[in-house]
């Protein structure tokens, strides 16, 4: 892309293409002290929150936000049992961040292992995988995952459980792609020239050049994580109470949408802020974000 | 191993030099070929997730039933017998249109039947859905693609990376309170006129409509770097000529496998989500009510026809690009 652009500079009106790089140049700090508040509410949530997000204040039910109660001050607002929103919404965080990473991490594993091995050797196991990648993007997952929630439980672990399949196909997909560009590169023959063995090569010449890849996708499949599990948990097959995710939350305030939006609101904002944060975050380093 | 590996792609033309030798009538039986494989797939995981992982009998029964009472329900089920026999029966019955009985929802009645009762209504807004992504995300995508660092483009990548980035649901729900019950421009509850369409279309439209942007801006973007647009430029072409020349022609057999693709994610669980959200009578509603009694045949029944259908979508959407990559590349 970027032989590309200098050639486009010199062709007159096509030239502002350069233009894109300082689109994407800026403001990637923003993303990350998004992120960083996030992060922030997730690990400190107990000592940041004003009051305890399962508090409840009768003679304050449905205050709007900024109001003051007798208890104090609700930034975003109390809701149907007189409970701090904004308390509420930073409990949400811990657990929403703990399944989107630990269900990203699972899910990254299961990928890049089946792409490098795909790319790499090639073949029937090629085959396999990739049929197994079409196959999984082709399941109707929501309607899967509920149908094993019912017989399973709904839970945070089979969430964790479930969730990755959202994602490794993605990672299996791309990291085989790497892989099969980086395969005939120099430093792989000299590898090979050497005596590595296969395990060897895939672990130590070929994972640390898919860094970067990894990375900026995990941040991305953090975000569609966080979603998929919003959406489980906004009809019901997913976090339970008292366990607190934005989407359960979100989920929470429906039945009172028309008397109060805020319950329902800021625990949305909070979700789309952070998956706008990792998507941008991503994009500003390349352009693998895209049809992800 | 250093044999170079022919990369499959999505018939998004990269290997038209390779696909040369074969006719287009071989090209498409492949494609079904491929299609049946991976319905087969789909199909076998669902028999296998649903009778591997957990247990449906116990969850269907009563918390206080007795071991003969959810022993009951599974041979009711058919889940007390070994699991190739259920295998044969779950296809055959897949084959004859047999997927069980409901046991709560509508006690005794066939599970497929009460599935495709609702398949109309899900179709018809997995439609409105398409319609309101295309108007959202297509011609918008081409214009910030031809324009990149523009104003409109800048404002369409915020609003696109926003549109995939909030939860859809929640963005439905925001419609519901502006234009529903603030507004009073639609009633709340779909009532099946054709305006009841617009609140849940809207949101599939800005959830895939924003996807859409994405890809549509980019693949625009690819194409303005050709060497072929370079060339036009250079014979004196204005740049708007070469646009409506030629990269609309191709951009668009692109854009139209994306927005198949957005097509078949919608029956992969989107459309199910907004038909919660708005009550909607479709597969989705009707499904997380079986859900909600581990109502096991309908929710099976309904996975099963969801699944058909993201296989079928994207086989048609397959297709077609085989079919018109082919008569583009005879008309070069």
């Amino acid at each position: 892309m970027a032989s590309s652009v200098s050639i486009l500079d010199d062709a007159g009106r096509l030239g502002h293409v350069s233009r894109l790089t300082r689109v994407r140049g800026s403001g990637w700090w923003i993303w990350v002290a998004l992120l960083a508040v996030i992060v922030l509410f997730a690990i400190a949530g107990n000592w940041i929150a004003p009051f305890e997000h399962t508090a409840q204040e009768p003679r304050a039910k449905f205050l709007r936000p900024l109001e003051s109660s007798d208890a104090g001050f609700h930034l975003f607002g109390t809701d149907e049992l007189g409970r701090d929103v904004f308390s509420k919404v930073i409990a949400g965080a811990r657990l929403t961040v703990f399944i989107g990473v630990a269900a990203t991490l699972i899910g990254a594993s299961v990928g890049t292992a089946l792409g490098m091995l795909a790319g790499y050797r090639g073949g029937w196991i090629d085959r396999i995988v990739m049929r197994l990648t079409e196959a999984q993007t082709a399941m109707p997952m929501f309607l899967i995952a509920l149908l094993l929630i019912s017989s399973l439980g709904p839970s945070v672990w089979n969430l964790i459980a479930i969730l990755p399949t959202y994602i490794w196909p993605t990672f299996a997909r791309l990291i085989r792609a790497e892989t099969i560009r980086m395969r005939s590169s120099q430093f792989i023959e000299a590898a090979i020239a050497l005596g590595c063995t296969t395990r060897t090569i895939l672990w130590r010449h070929l994972f640390p050049n898919l860094g970067s890849r990894i990375g900026i996708l995990a941040a991305i499949s953090v975000g569609q994580v966080i979603l998929a599990e919003a959406g489980l948990s906004f009809i019901g097959a997913g976090v339970q109470s008292p366990d607190v995710t934005w989407g359960l939350l979100i989920s929470g305030g429906r039945k009172y949408l028309t008397v109060a939006w805020w319950p329902t609101v800021f625990p949305g904002v909070f979700a789309g802020i952070t998956v706008f944060a990792l998507n941008g975050l991503a994009r500003r380093f390349t352009d693998v974000g895209r049809g992800v | 191993m250093t044999a170079t590996l022919i990369e499959p792609t999505r018939g998004l033309g990269f290997g038209a030099r390779r696909r040369r030798s074969r006719s287009r009538a071989q090209l498409v039986l492949r494609r079904i070929r491929d299609g049946a494989i991976v319905l087969f797939l789909v199909l076998t995981a669902i028999f296998l997730l649903g009778r591997l992982v957990g247990d449906p009998a116990e969850s269907l029964a009563p918390i206080d039933a007795t071991q003969e009472e959810v022993d009951q329900i599974r041979a009711n089920l058919g889940l007390d017998r070994p699991l190739l026999t259920q295998a044969g029966e779950y296809y055959s019955g897949l084959v004859r249109g047999d997927m069980g009985e409901s046991f709560v929802i509508a006690r005794n009645q066939d599970a497929l039947p009460l599935v495709l009762d609702r398949l109309g209504a899900t179709m018809r807004l997995t439609l409105a859905g398409l319609l309101f992504s295309i108007l959202l995300g297509v011609v918008t995508g081409i214009v910030a693609g031809v324009r990149p660092g523009s104003l409109f483009d800048r404002v369409g990548n915020f609003l696109a990376l926003a549109g995939v980035s909030f939860p859809y649901f929640w963005f439905g729900q925001i419609l519901i309170l502006i234009v529903a019950v603030n507004l009073h421009w639609v009633s709340v509850l779909p009532d099946g006129g054709p305006k009841s369409y617009f609140l849940p279309g809207v949101t599939l439209g800005i959830h895939h409509g924003g996807r859409l942007f994405q890809l549509v801006r980019s693949a625009t973007l690819d194409e303005l770097g050709k060497s072929y647009v370079i060339v036009a430029e250079s014979k004196g072409l204005g740049y708007y000529a070469v646009v409506m020349k030629h990269i609309l022609r191709n951009v668009g057999l692109v854009v139209m496998t994306m927005v198949g693709w957005e097509y078949a994610r919608m029956w992969g669980g989107t459309v199910f989500l907004v038909e919660f959200t708005f009550a909607w009578p479709g597969i989705g509603k009707l499904t997380t009510d079986a859900a909600d009694f581990h109502d096991f045949n309908v929710i099976q029944a309904g996975v099963v026809v969801a699944g058909v259908f993201v296989v079928l979508s994207n086989l048609v959407v397959d297709l077609l690009a085989t079919v018109v990559d082919k008569s583009a590349e005879a008309g070069t």
